[in-house]
């Protein structure tokens, strides 16, 4: 399948080179989705409820994000040296974050199947020790965007604009830098809230809380370092001149750190996103 | 034999044909003997011999959901439900090792979907064809592009 974006002037972007760019972060994005099918099967006919939602809703969320994930890393990938593709570290590599991802999904889906918390879970010694895995498990997944993003910034070769190849190696970084701050102040509270909720009024889709503040907006938008980056760097290409595309990506950098860190700091206050 | 019995010996048996699958890599064609043909056989035959010596005196029915409940409270026929689960579940699960090497998917990728197999059934399949997908969708990409 080949998507017309313009990149530079006249080129197409050709989605299917995912699978020999990156064939593993591609398959493990193939298997997370299709495990989608018996997951809203399974939150039809499940009645139990877990903090007010239904208690099949977290791995939902989690399969669909972690798909994104590595398809959008799956993507980036194109943009690596190919030496470092072709390696057998690099491979290793990919199989570790892959094995990582598999085991955080495990552990969502067993916690959701057994109807208990999976992350902020003290309450055995069994679950403090997976809540610890799980964190390692997290760190690793998160630092393959890291890892990119320096394999991306050195590489000299990706034809790319220079605003964007700049652009897309900061998002990776961010995406890790970010969220590293983010999530982990998050793991280390006892819950995504900072206050109690009464009502249990919500943003739409996203579920973050209207009342109190809640960390995962800023891990959120934190996160998705990797798509908003790159977004302003191909809009900075298409409108402006070369010299001025690259300070807006950096500008545009400062910026999104910025917001993530003003979305932490108000939740951190105890005010919600929205009122 | 008792059904109490029968019971304790029939789970090491099928447990002999699933650690064969595990090892298959390295026994492919014994696994497959034992897996798919000698483990399934004594199975089947057990099953054979608990349906034709209590399916006439047994309970309930197919016809409703508490007909088949009044049918596995009967303990004969409980255990040749067992039988059945134990025999099928192995036949996939060589079904499964055979299949992958056929089309050369590692075996590390199937032994998850093994373990799955063993422990609720169609799941396992369910999984396994995901990966077989998985891996057929990457393969053929792979020659689009090439």
């Amino acid at each position: 399948m080949t998507l017309s974006i313009p990149a530079r002037q006249g080129d197409t972007i050709n989605l299917a080179r995912v699978w020999r760019d990156a064939p593993a972060f591609t398959g493990m994005a193939v298997l997370t989705s299709l495990a989608l099918v018996p997951l809203f099967a399974a939150m039809a006919l499940d009645v139990r409820v877990f903090q007010g939602d239904n208690v099949w809703l977290k791995p939902v969320k989690f399969h669909l994000a972690l798909g994104i994930y590595l398809f959008s890393l799956a993507f980036f990938a194109r943009y690596l040296p190919r030496t470092m593709i072709n390696g057998r570290a690099w491979r290793v590599y990919a199989a570790v974050v892959c094995f990582a991802i598999l085991a955080e999904l495990v552990a969502i889906g067993g916690a959701a199947s057994l109807g208990i918390a999976s992350h902020f879970n003290s309450s055995t010694p069994t679950m403090v020790v997976v809540y610890a895995l799980m964190g390692v498990g997290a760190v690793t997944l998160t630092s393959a965007s890291l890892v990119m993003g320096v394999g991306i910034w050195r590489n000299r070769t990706t034809m790319l604009a220079p605003a964007l190849h700049l652009s897309i190696a900061l998002g990776l970084v961010l995406t890790f830098v970010l969220t590293m701050i983010v999530a982990g102040y998050l793991s280390s509270n006892n819950g995504h809230f900072v206050g109690v909720p009464t009502t249990g009024a919500v943003v739409p889709i996203l579920g973050w809380s209207r009342e109190v503040g809640d960390l995962r907006a800023a891990h959120f938008v934190a996160t998705h370092a990797l798509h908003g980056l790159p977004l302003i760097g191909w809009l900075a290409v298409r409108f402006m001149a070369p010299r001025r595309a690259v300070l807006t990506v950096w500008a545009g950098a400062a910026l999104y750190a910025g917001l993530v860190l003003a979305l932490f700091n108000q939740a951190l206050s105890g005010l919600p996103v929205i009122g | 034999m008792t059904p109490d019995a029968f019971f304790q010996f029939s789970g090491p048996i099928a447990m002999t044909g699933w650690l064969a699958l595990v090892l298959s890599p390295l026994i492919p064609r014994a696994s497959q003997i034992l897996a798919g043909i000698i483990v399934p056989v004594i199975l089947s035959i057990a099953y054979t011999a608990l349906i034709l010596a209590h399916w006439a005196d047994a309970p309930g029915g197919f016809g409703s959901l508490a007909d088949v409940m009044a049918l596995f409270a009967d303990p004969p026929i409980a255990l040749a439900g067992w039988v059945h689960y134990l025999a099928f579940d192995l036949l996939v699960g060589a079904w499964i090792a055979r299949t992958a090497r056929r089309e050369g998917i590692a075996h590390l990728f199937i032994l998850p979907f093994l373990a799955l197999t063993f422990l609720f059934g169609p799941a396992g399949f369910l999984g396994f064809m995901a990966l077989r997908a998985t891996f057929s969708m990457g393969r053929q990409t792979a020659k689009d592009i090439a």
